[in-house]
């Protein structure tokens, strides 16, 4: 396999619109990297230009060190697999995978030992001899991953490879990509926009939006320690809760109610006292207590969990929404009044909105 | 050919179809195409205007869908198909015999002028399309049968049967 080096890559239109900005990455061989974001933010622009797909405006692209920037996408020796399959529909099968081999004129008793290495691999031997019409979605978009095995490519690329699969499939073909990957040990860029894909497949999540890197981590980096409020915000289900409070010494006093700060707290937020900070807080992270009185306006049992929506009060008007995972099942009703707190807290400088760390 | 090759080779029948006698039964539809193109090619008043030319006529469009379907059924390994192709075959040369040889020997007055029906030329050009076909459709046959056997065979040792897809 192979190891992938994006240094300072732009992508500019002819319209002058940049669509990605100063892109930094270096992938490291057999590693996953998930490339997420929401639509529009350059993250599929940046994989067709890994794959050769779209120019480079500037910058430089390595794979294993040698500069493919100016190399056409037939020489890159990458696979790319998109959200809409791109397989042939008069073909089966069988000929779907092998047609890129058999275009390279490779030997036919070859294509079809890796055709079948490959099916093997995918579970599709018995659905060889069908065209893709015949088969569903999941099955399909495996044909394309097939497709792309069979080449024995240096990068796999996907291109949001689930997008047009239903929720439950989604779920199993992506149990399927991760067996793929500890398998083939394969270098892959993955592009979605499904924040669970990102968290579940990636070795480290690139989170992109507007053309810019949010933040590079693993998924535990992006969850636990989000870099700014974009981060915060996109990764986790429910998002998480934002408050605009003012740092008051030992508490953060925000509209309605103060929470108390550890020793830990304080001094991360030292250089913040008496001045405004966004709190952020998980809703998973919101637990039944005596800091913020919360009035409920939904209540949504999930089995192990109970999703609780609700308004700060302020002086018996409603104020910030918060939304709360409480564990177990509750049954709240509409205007039911609940004490929460905070047993994890995230901060955020409310002009930069980066987050604030101990020592920065 | 080694050994493991040659199961390579079978096994992989199993997913291709037979192309090759597949697209020599629309070779042979070609030619015959050709064929019929240039009988006509000269202009020798009524000479042609009997019931050997109708029927002719109706054989070479029944040959036509014949010969196609053929060329789909031999393309998934089946033997069947390969005897009609074989009929076909036999049958284009045949038809050297009825129209052709006919006609390159015959003379017809026009205008109080004799007239060769069919020049040596036009003559040996239809004879050529018609061994063209027919040699299409016995080769196609004969690597049909050959091939649907082996396929057959393998099979058996599987125990799967032939796909009808």
């Amino acid at each position: 396999m192979a190891t992938l080096s994006l240094q300072h890559i732009d992508k500019i239109y002819d319209n002058n619109v940049q669509a990605v900005f100063d892109f930094n990455l270096d992938v490291k061989d057999g590693e996953l990297i998930v490339l997420v974001g929401p639509s529009g933010c350059g993250k599929s622009t940046t994989l067709r230009m890994v794959a050769g797909l779209e120019d480079i405006s500037n910058g430089k692209l390595l794979l294993d060190g040698k500069d493919i920037t100016q190399t056409p996408a037939k020489d890159r020796d990458m696979a790319m697999v998109f959200q809409n399959y791109a397989l042939y529909g008069h073909m089966t099968v069988y000929e779907n995978m092998a047609f890129s081999l058999t275009l390279r004129k490779e030997d036919p008793n070859v294509i079809h030992k890796k055709v079948l290495a490959a099916a093997e691999i995918l579970n599709l031997t018995t659905q060889l001899n069908k065209k893709p019409s015949q088969l569903s979605g999941g099955q399909r978009q495996r044909v394309a991953m097939g497709r792309a095995i069979v080449r024995t490519p240096k990068v796999f690329l996907f291109d949001e490879p689930l997008s047009n699969l239903d929720a439950k499939l989604r779920g199993s073909t992506r149990r399927e990509i991760l067996l793929l990957h500890k398998r083939l040990k394969a270098t892959m860029l993955y592009v979605t926009h499904d924040q669970t894909e990102a968290l579940t497949l990636a070795d480290r999540i690139v989170c992109m939006s507007m053309g810019h890197v949010q933040q590079i981590g693993t998924p535990l980096e992006l969850y636990d320690t989000p870099a700014n409020l974009f981060v915060a915000g996109f990764i986790g289900l429910p998002p998480m809760n934002f408050l605009d409070v003012t740092v008051k010494g030992d508490r953060l006093e925000g509209e309605g109610f103060s929470v108390p700060l550890s020793d830990k707290e304080k001094s991360t937020l030292a250089s913040y006292n008496g001045k405004e900070i966004v709190l952020g807080v998980r809703p998973e992270n919101v637990v039944i207590g005596n800091d913020v009185p919360v009035k409920v306006f939904s209540n949504e049992n999930l089995g192990m969990n109970t999703l609780v929506h609700g308004n700060i009060m302020v002086g018996g008007k409603k104020g910030m929404k918060l939304t709360g995972k409480l564990k177990g099942w509750c049954d709240y009703k509409m205007n039911d009044e609940i004490k929460v707190s905070f047993d994890r807290m995230h901060f955020f400088d409310k002009e930069t909105t980066n987050a604030i760390r101990e020592g920065k | 050919m080694k050994d493991q090759d040659k199961a390579t080779r079978v096994d992989r029948m199993r997913y291709i179809k037979n192309k090759f006698s597949s697209n020599l039964c629309l070779l042979a539809i070609l030619f015959d195409v050709f064929y019929f193109v240039c009988i006509y090619k000269s202009d020798v008043s009524t000479y042609y205007y009997t019931i050997m030319i109708g029927a002719s006529i109706v054989y070479n469009l029944v040959f036509m869908l014949a010969a196609f379907l053929s060329s789909e059924g031999v393309k998934t390994y089946s033997e069947k198909y390969c005897y009609v192709l074989i009929f076909l075959g036999v049958m284009q040369f045949v038809r050297i015999f009825i129209i052709p040889l006919r006609a390159s020997t015959a003379v017809v007055t026009v205008a109080k002028v004799e007239q060769v029906v069919m020049g040596s030329g036009q003559f040996a050009k239809c004879v050529v399309y018609l061994c063209i076909s027919g040699v299409c459709c016995l080769l196609a046959a004969g690597v049909g049968i050959v091939r649907s056997r082996t396929l057959k065979a393998y099979l058996a040792t599987l125990g799967e049967e032939v796909r009808r897809d």
